[in-house]
């Protein structure tokens, strides 16, 4: 198409023609070319990639238009997987908040959600490898007495004082000293506890804030979620987000035929694209049809927990009216919808 | 001179018209189609992967690790296109550990759970909690003896005359099947205040069930009826959702499976011997330029951290 225009523009450069000729014809000729490339075409690919350039924002497409874009995107992932891929487009259920509950004391730290999310997802397998869960190993013995009056080592310069559960010997606390790629022989270990953590699907979302192109948003069930075509990878929902629960693809995800899973949604893990973020969903595309995602399906220990909070007979409302439940990083008013508890 | 100016703007114009026309159509096939020359550099991941994931595992665990003998209560074995409808199979298999990864079929060998264990404050008349379609994975097809004999199970044996029955429940030494029960020489629960026939049934073997202590039988399907004699308050937090683990449809009244006690707790060694630890999934890929993730150690060397080595356990 480009060539087409320089061309006739050399032309009629070259000719002894007027302004307003010339723009005349020049705007013929990129019509030309984009008609070209939009009917002209026999290739049912070119032409799908050309609908799919002109697609709105999946919250403003009409039913007709979401069809068309998931036909679409059917037929293509049939063929590059080499098998029956469906996109489900289908909205959130009535009257459904999906909450999730996460049991802190019994978190053993085998990282098995963490695969099930992969295997579930269709996250890029290696060379910029994502994960959307996180396990996070926290050391205990932080409280100990003896070091909680020991002070600043000798070598400050002034006498700091002694801080609340912690001092330079030891941090305050666990803030920020999560073992992210620790790797024992065994776990759970002694001294050491886990702590997942994935996208909190806030209520006041700070990520959905920040989006400049408005392409991730909150789902009324709760479910915040990313239309990637519409995703123009500028990585702001990542700086927001307090949780470190966004990932972006660097690169072409590389994700083997045999390990796609076929079951896709349009808002979750239909298979992405280069310079598109992407997190947790709550697998969006088992959720709303009933089913539990993967990552409480597969904890061995059964310390994930997951449920609609606007039933009072659903796992998660029976956690928050009984056990002692936190939420990560409350002050920062996120309302996240992740809640942890102990017995 | 006019023409010339004139001619050249225009040829800026063009070519800049000209670069964002490829540009966009450049950036439709970077984004989405597979760009022509990538044959070449698709195989080469292909094979890399084919080089990570050898062979598809079939055998793994769901939450208990399997014993010496290779016999686990946990057992799956993962069977090709279950799911039919995205050819899926029923589990995928870790390949580091062996456990289950990822559950395409929740409902796979699995039989109902028979009528529902139901709380006290349950309301019969709201009718859908006590109804909750429940299923578990059944033990006594996975118990090698009493499945001898299809009619006359454990009792082609123990029928009180090959095998007498015990006059009492006195504690005694086992003298044989320690093969079926490899725990048994190491049975420790109540602190030892506990012994085969509390929860074993002495004279029926045909059903070779579990027994409460007024003596009603209790399938080995629903051991939680018996253990919740005791672990009420485990119980209830069990029937509840809170403790334990459930698979299936989320929804309140759905299809579930659920684990039974004895899925995670051996209660014949639950207090030697809690849980067996297992070994974790490979840990993420490190960051581009990161040699090592010693950064996150609380021990690590910054100059000024003085605690002893080993401090902070192991």
């Amino acid at each position: 198409m480009s060539e087409e225009i320089k061309e006739t523009g050399k032309e009629d450069a070259s000719g002894n023609e007027t302004r307003r000729n010339f723009l005349k014809d020049m705007g013929t000729a990129a019509l030309a070319g984009a008609a070209a490339l939009m009917t002209d075409s026999d290739d049912a690919e070119a032409k799908s990639t050309w609908a799919e350039w002109f697609q709105k924002n999946w919250r403003l497409m009409t039913d007709e238009e979401k069809k068309d874009a998931i036909a679409r995107l059917e037929t293509r992932y049939s063929e590059e997987y080499g098998k029956k891929v469906t996109v489900d487009g289908s909205p959130a259920m009535k009257s459904v908040l999906f909450g999730y509950a996460l049991n802190i004391q019994k978190c053993i730290g085998c990282r098995r959600c963490v695969y099930a999310c992969v295997k579930e997802n269709n996250q890029s397998r290696h060379d910029t490898e994502i994960q959307w869960i996180r396990v996070i190993r926290m050391e205990k013995q932080n409280f100990l007495p003896d070091d909680m009056n020991k002070g600043y080592p000798p070598s400050a310069k002034e006498p700091f004082g002694i801080q609340v559960g912690g001092n330079a010997h030891k941090p305050a606390g666990v803030t920020l000293e999560g073992q992210h790629y620790y790797q024992p022989e065994l776990v759970p270990e002694k001294d050491a506890f886990y702590f997942p953590i994935q996208c909190m699907q806030c209520e006041k979302p700070p990520c959905v804030k920040v989006c400049p192109v408005r392409t991730t948003y909150r789902d009324p069930d709760g479910i915040v979620v990313i239309d990637y075509n519409w995703c123009i990878g500028c990585r702001m929902c990542m700086a927001a987000c307090p949780y470190w629960a966004r990932r972006f693809n660097w690169g072409d995800p590389n994700l083997p035929k045999e390990e796609m899973n076929p079951n896709t949604h349009y808002l979750g893990n239909r298979p992405r694209m280069r310079g598109v973020v992407e997190k947790c969903t709550f697998c969006i595309q088992r959720s709303r049809k009933g089913r539990y995602t993967a990552c409480v399906e597969v904890c061995p220990v059964g310390a994930r927990k997951f449920g609609n909070l606007f039933d009072p007979n659903s796992e998660v409302r029976q956690i928050l009216e009984r056990k002692k439940v936190f939420r990560l990083k409350a002050e920062l008013n996120t309302y996240p919808k992740f809640f942890y508890f102990i017995d | 001179m006019k023409r010339g100016r004139f001619s050249k703007i225009v040829f800026i114009i063009l070519l800049l018209g000209g670069a964002i026309s490829a540009g966009i159509v450049y950036s439709q096939q970077g984004e989405q189609i597979p760009a022509p020359p990538e044959p070449a550099k698709e195989e080469k991941p292909a094979e890399e992967a084919k080089a990570q994931t050898p062979q598809i595992v079939t055998d793994c665990f769901e939450s208990r690790l399997p014993q010496e003998d290779g016999k686990s209560y946990t057992k799956v074995t993962r069977v090709e296109n279950t799911v039919q409808q995205y050819g899926w199979p029923n589990v995928k298999c870790s390949q580091t550990t062996g456990g289950v990864l990822w559950w395409g079929d929740p409902f796979d060998g699995t039989a109902p759970m028979g009528d529902m264990p139901v709380l006290a404050n349950d309301d019969y008349s709201k009718g859908d909690y006590a109804k909750e379609e429940a299923v578990v994975k059944p033990r006594q097809s996975q118990l090698m003896y009493f499945n001898l004999d299809p009619n006359k199970n454990c009792a082609l044996c123990h029928d009180g005359k090959i095998v007498p029955f015990p006059k009492d429940k006195k504690p005694r030494k086992l003298a044989a099947h320690q093969d079926v029960v490899a725990d048994s020489m190491q049975l420790m629960h109540g602190r030892a205040a506990f012994w085969c026939l509390d929860c074993h049934n002495h004279t029926s073997r045909k059903t070779n069930a579990l027994i409460d202590h007024w003596g009603n039988e209790i399938s080995f399907n629903q051991p939680q009826k018996l253990c919740g004699k005791c672990h009420g308050e485990v119980y209830i937090d069990w029937r509840l959702g809170i403790h334990g683990k459930r698979i299936g449809s989320w929804v309140s009244g759905g299809k579930k499976r659920w684990w039974v006690c004895t899925e995670c707790h051996n209660p014949h060694t639950v207090q030697v011997n809690r849980f067996q630890p297992i070994k974790p999934e490979t840990a993420p890929v490190l960051p581009k330029g990161m040699k090592n993730a010693n950064h996150e150690q609380s021990q690590h060397d910054d100059g000024h951290d003085t605690t002893p080595k080993g401090a902070a356990g192991h």
